[in-house]
């Protein structure tokens, strides 16, 4: 019994100084983390924003729209929809939104800027944890990612599946999600009618 | 044995790929970019040079009965540290090396090198084999980087070697898991080539 005694006692005293190191660690770099993500997705705004407007000092609000379902049921709560404004006019811009979709071996997020027909003109990826070397080409500005603009929510889909889009050689599952889940997002938000009516002869 | 044994150890004749073939797992899968082989080879460093440090020091202290949940506590904390800190103050590191972070807990040459040797040797040589070790992996993992990352995507440490039009059609088999395999494969066997040679001489 006292080597037991002694045997629990090492272990205890072990993790407990290894839980106050933690917790010390984690009060200072909680507070940075936090930061660090905000400011990433502040600068993503701003970066994919300016294809709405270049040059313009843009302000985000995020709305609330009734009717909007989530295409993204199981992978977050609710579609995520931010109105882009330049400040001393309140017309809307455009919209940015994110897109979760499941890809290899992670949720990939994609923060996509729309115009007021619900033509994409810009998109960058905020998160994502494919394949290094890989499927995690997605997020370089001048592959897949890159190639979305200009297109409506029906367009965006790969050529495999009857689209236009090149999908990554080795990667059409990281290809797919990401292009499916914007194209998911832009359905949803043309359901709620934030686009108004399909624009008259145009390509879509 | 002198420090600068114990150092060179790790870097040569027991490297832990080439020689012990311990920690196969990060190693096949980090290896698709100079950058990533780099980022987890010091965070590897950091956390082996630590939990030896740590394990050596208390050698006399923990009951050998309850010596692995030990240390595989110490090894957690300091694998969670790392996490930590990197995610605050290195976030692309930290993003580019996403799940390989807390997977270095298990890690086998860390658990290795605190039980077989930072558990019967003094403090200052325990830091030395884990500067040793770590060095080793390092090294090793920015070879087999290289390699896969040159035939694979044309590049080394992003820098474009083989131009644009290799870029674009590389050897993409280099990159992905089999090429991993095949290529380590081929170093092994260049090692042990090596070793025959150097005893046949004898």
């Amino acid at each position: 019994m006292p080597e037991m005694m002694k045997l629990g006692i090492v272990l205890m005293s072990v993790s407990l100084v290894a839980a106050v190191a933690l917790g010390l660690v984690n009060g200072q770099t909680a507070p940075v983390i936090a930061v660090q993500k905000e400011m990433a997705r502040q600068a993503a705004m701003t970066a994919i924003a300016s294809s709405l407007s270049p040059g313009d000092s843009l302000a985000f609000d995020s709305i609330e729209v009734e009717g909007l379902e989530n295409p993204y049921a199981g992978v977050n709560e609710a579609l995520e929809v931010v109105r882009v404004s330049a400040p001393p006019d309140p017309e809307a811009l455009g919209y940015l939104f994110l897109a979760y979709g499941k890809g290899y071996s992670s949720t990939i997020q994609t923060m996509v800027a729309v115009d007021l027909e619900g033509v994409v003109t810009g998109s960058i990826i905020l998160y994502q944890g494919e394949t290094p070397g890989l499927g995690a080409n997605v997020a370089q500005p001048d592959r897949l990612i890159g190639r979305l603009a200009g297109l409506t929510g029906g367009e965006c889909l790969l050529k495999k599946d009857g689209g236009t889009i090149d999908a990554m050689t080795g990667c059409t599952i990281t290809s797919r999600a990401v292009v499916g889940s914007v194209a998911d997002g832009l359905e949803s938000m043309r359901g709620a009618g934030l686009f108004g009516p399909a624009p008259v002869g145009g390509a879509s | 044995m002198s420090l600068a044994k114990d150092l060179v150890n790790g870097i040569f004749r027991e490297n832990p790929i080439f020689r012990l073939t311990l920690g196969m797992c990060p190693f096949l899968a980090v290896t698709t970019s100079v950058r990533n082989a780099l980022g987890m080879g010091a965070a590897a460093m950091f956390v082996l040079v630590c939990s030896n440090f740590l394990v050596s020091l208390l050698r006399n202290a923990i009951p050998s009965k309850v010596r692995i949940p030990c240390y595989i506590v110490i090894i957690a904390t300091f694998v969670t540290l790392v996490d930590m800190v990197m995610n605050a103050y290195l976030p692309d590191l930290h993003r580019a090396l996403g799940i390989f972070i807390p997977l270095i807990v298990v890690n086998c040459i860390i658990l290795g090198r605190a039980e077989g040797f930072a558990n019967r040797n003094p403090v200052l040589s325990s830091v030395a084999d884990g500067i040793g070790m770590g060095i080793g992996f390092t090294l090793a993992m920015v070879v087999l980087a290289s390699i896969r990352e040159l035939l694979g995507n044309g590049t080394w440490l992003d820098i474009n070697i083989l131009g644009e039009a290799y870029t674009n059609q590389p050897l993409l088999i280099a990159i992905l898991a089999p090429g991993a395999f095949i290529l380590l494969g081929f170093i092994l066997g260049f090692f042990n080539l090596m070793e025959n040679r150097k005893r046949g001489r004898r």
